[in-house]
């Protein structure tokens, strides 16, 4: 990292595109969180009671906050660099004095940015509507980036795989979107059948979601430690294809 | 007018640095089977105006995008002022500024917009790029399109931008992919003067048109490339002239073939 003006120039371009989009990312999420609050922690929830051994909506809270940082980093990542890709002026980096790192770490560092930011606007929320705090900042805030990272990085890949938008669409529609909503935003693990228990233990966002409940609420359906490591070793590996493709040049360089 | 007098923020590359502004060797560049560059060589002088032609197809723009980074290559060596663009791909990257032949703005941003985040990419810092920017608005006549967005502006002054975009940050070598195209007669007029003031003092031009009266009249030395292979590469008169020819326009067409197509 040498460039550091232009690393932050990419970072700035980013923030600002995020505004100019603001009633397309920021608000969205906002509101649907209000609507699950109230439909289904006030409305469904006064039902349940409690599910592992907490209010339902101090349950559902930490699985709303996941679903937004899933969604908010994937999105952001993808779209900006697919965005920049399409228009050609991706160019304006390529040709620029900037290595592959501070141009993946870039793009990466904007949208991990507004995953976090939206989360925690969503918090904010969840604080102020149904009074609903975290137990655990540290923990809470290392699985919120260890998960942006993943799906930042997740979205670079996309973006550079993809020929058209709607491409980017199909990852979001048939896996992120399904994997999330049934990961364990809703309801514990242990409320579902065994069978089913089973298999959503090959659903790798059910641990992103787990670990920010442990920070949030201090129970967790799985160890907190394999929580981490699942959502670390997957960052990880994500990060690193991107950064391999990108320094390969994958659909950048010709 | 566009105004030359503030193009460059530092002078040209020291005089007793490397004698190349541009050194091509052996460049190959190969899509799957197809040979786009084959085995080119050949190397801009500091302070050339020198003119790279070619029929479509022919490889000029796959050349241009090797020198800049947006092509990988499979063999050879390409340096600016001696920077390596593959080893030393930050200070070459540094020398050289482009106005490509497509427009690759982004679409969402200003003119003002535009010249600070490429100024940025460039490690120019947010108040250094400041002052820049307002001087290449100004020199552009663009401080009144400031807060347009690219797809606002007319062809002319998208031109403007590209230009105004390639001397951000006062390179050292001027790659111009047709810069030309679609601009009317007197703005075209104006651009040849402009280029003609900046290589006075120092630029160096690299000149990619297919209007051949433009890179007769602007450049010193002409490099013909046709099939990825160069043809010619020679002092403008001395190559018409050897060919017996009374035009660049006829040496052209003798040297790719083609009758109607340059």
């Amino acid at each position: 990292m040498r460039n550091w003006v232009g690393f932050g120039t990419i970072v700035r371009r980013e923030f600002k595109r995020t505004m100019m989009t603001i009633n397309q990312v920021v608000w969205p999420p906002i509101i649907t969180t209000l609507l699950f609050l109230f439909i289904f922690g006030v409305g469904l929830g006064s039902s349940v009671r409690l599910m592992n051994g907490v209010p339902y909506v101090q349950f559902l809270l930490p699985g709303l906050v996941m679903l937004n940082v899933i969604a908010s980093s994937y999105d952001e990542a993808a779209s900006s660099l697919f965005q920049q890709r399409f228009q050609l002026s991706i160019q304006e980096l390529l040709i620029a004095p900037l290595s592959d790192l501070e141009l993946l770490l870039g793009y990466l560092t904007g949208s991990i940015l507004r995953g976090i930011v939206i989360g925690a606007l969503i918090m904010a929320i969840g604080f102020l509507v149904v009074h609903v705090a975290p137990l655990n900042g540290l923990i809470l805030f290392g699985f919120m980036f260890a998960t942006s990272l993943l799906f930042s990085s997740l979205g670079m890949i996309g973006a550079l795989l993809a020929k058209t938008f709607d491409n980017l669409a199909i990852v979001t529609t048939f896996f992120i979107t399904p994997l999330t909503y049934v990961g364990g935003v809703f309801s514990s693990l242990h409320a579902l059948p065994p069978l089913v228990q089973r298999v959503s233990l090959f659903n790798p966002i059910l641990y992103m979601i787990d670990g920010l409940r442990f920070g949030y609420i201090g129970r967790s359906d799985v160890s907190p430690l394999i929580d981490a490591a699942v959502v670390v070793t997957l960052a990880t590996a994500a990060f690193t294809i991107s950064l391999l493709m990108v320094h390969r040049g994958v659909n950048l360089r010709v | 007018m566009i105004s030359a007098a503030a193009t460059r923020e530092h002078g040209r590359a020291d005089s007793a640095g490397p004698a190349s502004a541009l050194q091509i060797s052996h460049l190959v560049k190969r899509y799957g089977s197809f040979t786009a560059v084959d085995d080119l060589s050949f190397a801009v002088a500091p302070g050339e105006f020198f003119g790279f032609l070619g029929p479509n197809g022919a490889g000029k723009t796959t050349t241009i995008n090797a020198i800049v980074g947006l092509a990988r290559f499979q063999s050879g060596t390409i340096s600016v002022f001696g920077a390596d663009v593959e080893r030393d791909y930050r200070r070459a990257r540094s020398l050289i500024g482009l106005s490509p032949q497509d427009f690759n703005f982004d679409r969402y941003l200003t003119a003002e917009e535009i010249l600070t985040y490429q100024a940025g990419y460039y490690g120019i810092t947010p108040a250094r790029a400041k002052a820049r920017v307002e001087q290449l608005l100004e020199q552009f006549e663009l401080s009144d399109k400031r807060g347009l967005t690219y797809l606002q502006l007319s062809g002319g002054y998208k031109r403007r931008l590209a230009l105004a975009r390639a001397l951000v940050h006062s390179p050292n070598v001027l790659i111009l992919d047709e810069p030309t195209a679609g601009l009317d007669v007197e703005l075209r007029l104006e651009l040849w003067d402009f280029l003609r003031r900046i290589n006075s003092e120092g630029m160096t031009v690299v000149l990619t048109s297919h209007y051949l009266e433009e890179v007769e009249l602007l450049c010193s030395r002409i490099g013909i490339i046709n099939h990825g292979r160069l043809v010619a590469l020679e002092e403008k008169h001395a190559l018409i002239a050897r060919h017996g020819q009374s035009s660049l326009q006829d040496v052209f067409l003798e040297l790719v073939g083609r009758k109607h197509e340059s």
